[in-house]
C-alpha cells in the first residue's frame, strides 16, 4: 500500500495536505466500488427482466393452451 | 437437445463465475496505478465490457445479413438475443467510463468523439429494439430490424477508430496497439474478465433464444385461438 510518496514526506507537509491526500484516495476507491457495483447491477437488471419475461411468455402460454382446450371440449 | 443446452448454460456459469471470482480477488491484490490510483482498475471492467459489447453487435450484424439473404428467421432471432445483451455490456462500459472520468477529469461527460460515438452507438441498438415493439407483422419486422442492425453497426468501427483518428479527451489505447504500456500480468487479468464476459453473454444469448421460440409459440397459439 502506498499512501504517500517518500519526496512528499521529505518536504515539510502540513496536517491539512495529508487530509486531503486521504480525502483523495478515500474518494477514489469510493468511486472504483460505485463502478463495480453498477456494472454488475446492471447485468443483474439484465437477468432479472429475462426472468420476467421468461414468466410472462409461460404464463401466457399455459392461458391459451387451456383455452383452446376448453374450445375444443365445447 | 433442451438438456444439452441446459447443461451448457450451468457449465459457463459455473466457469463465468470462478473466473470473475479469482479475477476479483487478484485485481485487489494489485498495487494501485501510479498517477490514478485505484480508480484505474476499473478498466478491468470497463474495457472487457466494450468489448464484449461490440462483439454482440458484430454478431448482430453477420446474423442480419444472413437474415436478409436467406429469409430464416432463426437469424433474427440470433440478430436480437445478441443485441440485447450488448446493449447491457454497452451500459455497463458507458456507465463505468463516466464514473472514471469524473474522478480523473472531474467531469461526469465530454461531447468528445470516443464518447460521443459509444453513446450514438447504444442509442442505435436501443432504437433497434424499440423498433421491434413498435412493428406488429413478423415478416415485416424482422426485415425492418435487420437493416436497422445493419445501419447501426456502421457506428463500431467510428467508435473503435475514434481514439486512433482524432484527438480525444478519452485516452489513447493500451490494447492492439504499439503505444500502449500495459503489463503483461495486468493483460492477462483483462483477457480472463472478457472470456467471463463472453461466457456470459452466450449464456444471455441462449436464454434469450429460447424465449424467442417460446414467443413464435405463443404467436402461432394466438392464430389458432383466433382462427377458432
Amino acid at each position: 500500500m502506498h499512501h504517500f510518496s517518500p519526496i512528499l514526506l521529505a518536504q515539510a507537509v502540513s496536517p491539512e495536505d495529508i487530509v486531503a491526500e486521504m480525502a483523495r484516495l478515500q474518494r477514489n476507491y469510493e468511486f472504483l466500488s460505485y463502478g463495480l457495483i453498477v456494472a454488475w447491477l446492471v447485468l443483474v437488471v439484465y437477468v432479472l427482466m429475462m426472468v420476467g419475461r421468461e414468466r410472462r411468455l409461460r404464463r401466457e402460454i399455459a392461458s391459451l393452451k387451456a383455452m383452446l382446450e376448453e374450445r375444443q371440449r365445447k | 437437445m433442451k438438456k444439452m443446452r441446459n447443461t451448457i448454460i450451468y457449465v459457463l456459469a459455473i466457469a463465468a463465475t470462478l473466473i470473475l471470482g479469482i479475477d476479483i480477488y487478484r485485481i485487489a491484490g494489485l498495487p494501485e496505478e501510479q498517477a490514478q490510483g485505484a480508480i484505474f482498475k476499473i478498466i478491468f471492467f470497463h474495457v472487457p465490457l466494450a468489448i464484449a459489447g461490440f462483439a454482440c453487435a458484430s454478431v448482430a450484424f453477420v446474423s442480419s445479413i444472413l437474415f436478409l439473404v436467406k429469409k430464416d428467421f432463426k437469424y433474427d432471432a440470433l440478430a436480437v438475443s445478441v443485441t440485447e445483451v450488448g446493449l447491457a455490456f454497452l451500459a455497463g462500459n458507458l456507465i463505468t467510463g463516466s464514473i472514471w472520468a469524473r474522478i480523473i477529469w472531474g467531469i461526469w461527460w465530454t461531447w468528445d468523439v470516443r464518447l460521443t460515438s459509444a453513446l450514438v452507438c447504444w442509442i442505435l441498438y436501443a432504437s433497434y429494439m424499440m423498433i421491434r415493439h413498435a412493428v406488429e407483422e413478423p415478416t415485416q419486422r424482422a426485415r425492418l430490424a435487420a437493416v436497422v442492425s445493419i445501419f447501426a453497426f456502421i457506428d463500431v468501427p467510428i467508435v473503435y477508430f475514434s481514439i486512433r483518428l482524432f484527438r480525444t479527451q478519452h485516452p489513447a489505447p493500451v490494447f492492439f496497439s504499439s503505444t500502449g504500456s500495459f503489463p503483461p500480468d495486468w493483460s492477462f487479468i483483462v483477457f480472463c474478465n472478457l472470456m467471463a464476459l463472453f461466457m456470459l453473454g452466450a449464456i444471455f444469448t441462449m436464454i434469450r433464444l429460447r424465449q424467442e421460440e417460446t414467443q413464435r409459440e405463443l404467436d402461432s397459439l394466438r392464430r389458432l385461438a383466433h382462427a377458432f
